[in-house]
């Protein structure tokens, strides 16, 4: 294949790559010779880069990201062993989705951030309060995917499994949750955006250590490099994240390609 | 005893509503059974006490002041990402080159929560107006954006060959076809927006602000008045349920022929 047939192909690839590389290059190039910088108010690349290179040999770093890792991971898995299973109720006992819809849907409208405060003071500064406010943030979107898979079901297969004598655990097993599974992962995307959220958000209230703290505190001592590095790095682990989900997605159901759900 | 027809008649509402009001009414009765420890205690309050401390924050008029702040940040930042995402996302739906070079920012930022940037815009802007605006804008402008981007690129390809076979031209196109073919798609993205923009507000006066109903809870918080924080919770609640409803009433009414996708928010 010649370059050029390459590049046609992968047009999307290398476009965005050129526009990236120009706007640093171009970044780069107006804060050294056109704008004076005043290294207070904005940063370059190039230092970025080298506040890039340090952090990565630094222990705190990576010690900030495991301390946000570990609240966030508790208060996600906590959020996936309950929200799938009164999901899955709410789908498919009526009287229970009466009951728990208006009591659900408020919540997953508003923004719960506004608990932050509370939940710092109530749990302290450390894992617990931070694990509480991404479990509650999170655990909305599995509720209610999961609540809209089950809905989802093809009424067809049900009646199959019951024609052929199966019960409420084959019910459950063989149609509702592998045709959940797509609705749940989706939810899943949304998750982890708004657990990122209270992670960052709950940090940034008041914390000691973590990626969100180690953000601001940059930001409150005017060393920009460095906040620029912990945004970054934390966009990466975002970008990587929701890709996977995107992924999983299409593998485990790839005749739900177009349909987007953000 | 409710007679059996009318139950069934009005059974959602019914079960919905009643189980709100077992719940507040077991939450009012915690006290009456159970004393707390005096450090709990601290935390707790009832529903009754956030009531009566709405009323009074309601009279004494701090609940306007703070409201009114939010009320422009919000409206302002919201506007900003209506006159910015818009135009964009037509042009990027448009445009298959503006798409490629623009995708990867709007890929990582669509990803990123945006209140990151919170601390870069307070040393930017300070603690003030502009600082909130402008979270609220970066949180907002992405769904705008990305649902008519959607909406463009979704067009019906028959509709766009047949208007221009009749000869118009690009800014023709787009008023007769491509703009109201991705109408319901924008209000959708506009639903989203405003929940965004809610969560820009309320974090952007946490931290970058002296006034508004964020800034009330966090400061409540820190004080240790539990009853304020919720009535402040409240009112972010009450008002994300209204505006999600609204806009869902303009897009069941514009979208009336489009069939339902999955309750996002």
């Amino acid at each position: 294949m010649s370059a050029k047939a390459h590049i046609a192909e992968h047009r999307r690839f290398w476009l965005g790559l050129s526009s990236v590389f120009i706007l640093i290059l171009s970044w780069e190039l107006a804060l050294t010779y056109i704008f004076p910088v005043n290294p207070f108010f904005f940063t370059k690349p190039s230092l970025i880069a080298t506040a890039f290179r340090e952090q990565m040999f630094s222990a705190k770093l990576w010690h900030d990201l495991a301390v946000s890792s570990q609240a966030f991971l508790w208060g996600f898995s906590l959020a996936v062993v309950v929200g799938i299973p009164v999901g899955l109720v709410m789908g498919w006992r009526r009287r229970v989705e009466y009951s728990l819809d208006p009591f659900l849907t408020a919540p997953y409208a508003s923004p719960l951030v506004a608990l932050a405060p509370l939940f710092i003071i109530v749990f302290g500064v450390g894992v617990t309060g931070k694990a509480a406010l991404v479990f509650l943030l999170s655990v909305f979107p599995f509720v209610f995917n999961t609540f809209a898979g089950v809905k989802s079901t093809d009424a067809l297969l049900i009646n199959v499994i019951r024609s052929f004598g199966g019960g409420e655990a084959d019910l459950y097993l063989k149609v509702i949750l592998p045709s959940t599974i797509p609705y749940i992962i989706a939810g899943a995307r949304l998750a982890i955006g708004r657990g990122l959220v209270g992670i960052i958000v709950g940090e940034f209230y008041a914390a000691s250590e973590g990626i969100g703290f180690a953000i601001s505190q940059a930001g409150d001592t005017y060393r920009l490099p460095e906040m620029f590095v912990g945004i970054i790095i934390l966009s990466l682990i975002a970008v990587a994240l929701t890709e996977l989900m995107r992924k999983l997605e299409l593998t485990v159901a790839p005749w739900r390609a177009g349909e987007e759900v953000r | 005893m409710i007679p059996k027809k009318l139950f069934a008649e009005h059974e959602s509402f019914i079960l919905g509503t009643g189980f709100i009001v077992l719940l507040l009414c077991a939450w009012e009765s915690i006290p009456l059974w159970y004393t707390l420890p005096k450090g709990m205690a601290l935390f707790f309050t009832t529903p009754s006490k956030i009531v009566a401390s709405f009323y009074e924050l309601l009279l004494n008029g701090t609940i306007e002041k703070h409201f009114y702040v939010s009320a422009v940040a919000f409206l302002a930042g919201l506007g900003l990402s209506i006159v910015v995402g818009l135009p964009l996302g037509l042009l990027m739906g448009r445009s298959r080159t503006l798409e490629d070079l623009l995708d990867p920012y709007i890929t990582a930022a669509n990803a990123t929560p945006r209140i990151v940037f919170l601390p870069l815009l307070i040393l930017w802007f300070g603690i003030g107006i502009w600082s909130k605006i402008l979270i609220v804008f970066a949180g907002a402008v992405f769904p705008l954006l990305i649902n008519t981007y959607v909406g463009v690129k979704n067009v019906n390809r028959v509709l766009v060959n047949v208007v221009r076979s009749f000869g118009a031209n690009e800014w023709q196109l787009m008023k007769i076809v491509v703009l109201p073919n991705s109408v319901p798609y924008i209000i959708a993205g506009l639903r989203l927006a405003i929940g965004r923009a809610i969560l820009g507000v309320v974090v952007g006066e946490f931290f970058g602000s002296s006034q508004g109903l964020g800034y009330m809870i966090a400061s409540a918080a820190t004080n240790y008045k539990v009853d304020v924080v919720f009535v402040g919770v409240a009112i972010f609640m009450a008002l994300s349920v209204i505006l999600t409803l609204a806009v869902k009433q303009l897009e069941s009414r514009l979208a009336s022929w489009r069939p339902e996708t999955a309750k996002t928010f």
